[in-house]
């Protein structure tokens, strides 16, 4: 009884993770890329400098009506953001924050297997919505979409692999545990080539070719409206999170940090992801949009040899100090 | 694989043996109606939760780390490189009668045939062997990873070598085409004489912002 | 010649960058300007909780300053799209003098600024010859009947009062016609007093000088006596 109360306390934790970190980071990016382009950003919802605006979009995402286009392939079309959705959330399952057992929400062996496959099989929402949709550009994005995460998750599996091969494990919390500083130094360029991937994975700007709204409208999801369309965009956010708090673990030693190490861990954790979420949103204000072959030319010719540089590297400093 | 003591038998299966059993019937049905369903797509997408059955069979025999690679190659790679390239070339909604082989028959015969070759080795092969799934788990990472590398390493590198040869001939071929392709045609030498001097008209005025 | 060749030269990487500078330097250099922008103040107008400081030449409304009004009608006629509606009639003054001639005049019946039709292209203004017309900064009129905006002779009194004082003039400006005018005429009128007045003293002090033979000199007590 006390286990099934356990394993309900955390999944509810997790699920509540879920709902409100993207907003968190939705919320950010309103701020933060309004002042980096000198405006104030949302000021009105919720009073005090526009807290609560997005919960004002989700309530109005709720009011519209959930449209179908008549020659669209109806069950796939209603299936795809679930689709888009749910892998973030089993993703988030895995991600340690502190250290021991109470900090995550379900120790996985393959930690990293399991996340980057979860991740993966994300991107099938992305697909099948741009297929469902019987529209043109929808089917456009959906190809970018498959183009974009076939270049791009080669060198996020490669350097992920550095990582558990200079650790000696593939479990996530095993990976922070066998965290040494000097680590930083001797994967920053797997870190770099990670979080990049990522956020091509994620097809956040400047990786944002498929939902290209000067091209192709939204890309896969010109046809979606309403909740079935803010579900889209919470996965896009859900993923900034997944990714961050990815790049953390794997990259940034976690809840390791110069103080205050036992206890306050998952503070370390958190502050590690929310700088990189910042970063992420500072790249998507800074930087123009790829062109689809300056995309593929990216990943093929730059970050898969790097990932490759650096399992190299990982072996041969990993021989030499054993 | 660890043996267990006790004999088993059939008749009073335990939790895991069931849920195996209808995942099983799940993934079985799935591949049924990816073969004969008449909307490709659809035949793609049920390919999805085929090879997703086999990843929860893997996990229920505690195989946690080919489960997810199972997941990783399969459901995040090759379905969608097929998704891909279905929607590359013709993806309608809806039915495409058209997309019917003719060879049915030799299809089922060849299905059936590997079905009972691959049936028969495997059952062959481990008879009444079972799997302990309440003790150290039979197939975590570790396990794996070292049977992988020391009973199996040569078959392993075998396929290895296999999958690079098919890569070195995969561009070998698309690289042949290519060079067949441009070679004749008037338009491509015209590009490859004007082309040298774009670069330099682009790089002159970026080396003035460079010395300035 | 003109297309782009992506194989030659590519923007993206770190590494396409010129020749001469630090592989990613120019990526930084774009990061820092939005870090540099995050972190100045902001220029967005909070309009409706904070009044914008306008210029003083705004452009907001018309204001019409009736009494300066001729009706000559020259604004209603160089209004490019006919927004201003004047009526008016003649009245007879009669005579001031018994056996005088009796004048008439123009009275203002109606002036009209239809806002929806206005432009805000100023030509009326420029055209009075009779400073009736002026800008005014207001610009909260909005109705939520087009036929409102149609402000007749009494609201764009109303606005007469909004109207800023002029700006003051650039300090190295040249003097302005009218009061260069009207010092000069003044400066003219005083040294043709002061002119006077000197004439006045002299043909005082001679008076003066000739009487002192005879009389108690009295002259330097009263020196300024020519200018009253």
């Amino acid at each position: 009884m006390n286990d099934a109360l356990d394993v309900a306390l955390r999944l509810l934790i997790v699920f509540v993770v879920f709902l409100t970190f993207p907003l968190i980071v939705g919320q950010a990016e309103h701020k933060v890329m309004a002042h980096m382009q000198g405006r104030l950003g949302p000021m009105y919802a919720g009073g005090f400098h526009g807290w609560a605006q997005l919960v004002a979009d989700g309530v109005k995402f709720a009011q519209k009506e959930d449209i179908v286009p008549a020659g669209a392939d109806r069950r796939i079309f209603q299936l795809a953001p679930a689709v888009a959705l749910l892998p973030y959330l089993l993703v988030l399952l895995a991600i340690p924050i502190g250290p021991g057992e109470g900090a995550v929400g379900e120790v996985v062996d393959a930690g990293v297997f399991f996340v980057l496959a979860v991740m993966g099989v994300g991107v099938l929402g992305s697909l099948m919505a741009g297929w469902a949709s019987a529209n043109k550009f929808s089917l456009l994005g959906g190809l970018r979409t498959a183009a974009q995460l076939l270049a791009y998750e080669l060198p996020m599996l490669l350097t992920a692999a550095s990582v558990a091969m200079a650790a000696g494990t593939v479990s996530l919390p095993g990976i922070v545990d066998a965290f040494e500083w000097w680590w930083l130094p001797w994967q920053i360029v797997g870190a770099i080539v990670f979080f990049t991937a990522g956020l091509a994975e994620l097809q956040r700007p400047p990786f944002d070719m498929p939902v290209a709204d000067s091209e192709i409208i939204f890309g896969a999801y010109t046809e979606y409206t309403g909740l079935r369309f803010a579900l889209f965009l919470l996965a896009e956010y859900a993923g900034i999170v997944v990714l961050c708090g990815l790049t953390t673990v794997l990259f940034l030693g976690g809840w390791h940090g110069p103080w205050g190490a036992d206890g306050l861990g998952w503070v370390w954790t958190l502050l590690k992801s929310a700088v990189l979420a910042f970063v992420v949103i500072w790249l998507r204000v800074t930087y123009p949009r790829l062109r689809e072959d300056q995309l593929q030319k990216l990943s093929w010719t730059l970050l898969v040899p790097l990932s490759l540089a650096q399992i190299a590297l990982t072996g041969v400093v990993k021989v030499v100090i054993s | 694989m660890i043996l267990a003591q006790a004999p088993h038998g059939f008749l009073s299966p335990t939790g895991v043996e069931i849920a195996f059993l209808l995942v099983g019937l799940v993934t079985f049905g799935a591949a049924l109606v990816s073969v004969t369903t008449k909307q490709l797509v659809h035949a793609a997408l049920w390919l999805v939760v085929t090879l997703g059955g086999l990843a929860v069979e893997y996990l229920l025999l505690t195989a946690e780390f080919i489960a997810w690679v199972q997941v990783l190659i399969y459901v995040g790679s090759v379905v969608v490189l097929l998704l891909f390239g279905l929607m590359l070339t013709r993806a309608p909604i809806g039915r495409s009668p058209d997309a019917d082989s003719a060879n049915r028959w030799a299809a089922l015969t060849v299905a059936v045939a590997a079905a009972t070759a691959l049936v028969w080795v495997v059952v062959d092969a481990f008879r009444a062997t079972w799997i302990d799934l309440d003790g150290p788990a039979a197939g975590s990472t570790e396990a794996t990873g070292a049977s992988l590398f020391q009973n199996w390493v040569l078959p392993f590198e075998a396929l290895s070598v296999l999958l690079l040869a098919a890569l070195v001939g995969a561009i070998v071929l698309s690289r042949k085409a290519k060079a067949e392709r441009s070679s004749p045609s008037l338009n491509s030498r015209d590009t490859d004489e004007s082309s040298p001097s774009v670069p330099d008209a682009r790089k002159n005025p970026a080396e003035q912002e460079g010395a300035r | 010649m003109s297309r782009p060749s992506p194989d030659h030269h590519s923007s993206t990487t770190p590494a396409g960058r010129p020749r001469m500078s630090i592989p990613g330097s120019g990526l930084a250099k774009g990061l820092a300007v939005t870090l540099r922008t995050m972190t100045r103040k902001t220029v967005t107008e909070q309009y409706p909780d904070v009044q914008p400081d306008l210029a003083p030449r705004t452009r907001g409304v018309i204001g019409l300053f009736e009494e300066n009004c001729t009706v000559c009608m020259l604004c209603a006629r160089e209004c490019p799209d006919w927004c201003i509606y004047i009526d008016s009639h003649k009245e007879t003054i009669p005579a001031a003098t018994p056996g005088g001639r009796e004048r008439s005049r123009n009275v203002l019946d109606r002036f009209a600024i239809d806002f929806a039709l206005c432009m805000y292209c100023g030509i009326c203004i420029e055209v009075c010859p009779f400073d009736a017309l002026f800008w005014s900064p207001e610009f909260e009129y909005a109705e939520t009947d087009i036929h409102e905006l149609t402000h007749e002779r009494d609201k764009l009194r109303e606005w007469m009062w909004t109207v800023p004082a002029p700006p003051a003039l650039d300090p190295g400006a040249e003097e302005p016609k009218e009061i260069a005018a009207a010092r000069k005429t003044a400066e003219k009128l005083a040294a043709a007093q002061a002119e006077q007045a000197a004439q006045a003293a002299e043909a005082e002090q001679a008076t003066l000088d000739a009487s002192a033979t005879e009389a108690t000199p009295a002259g330097p007590d009263d020196p300024q006596g020519g200018e009253a």
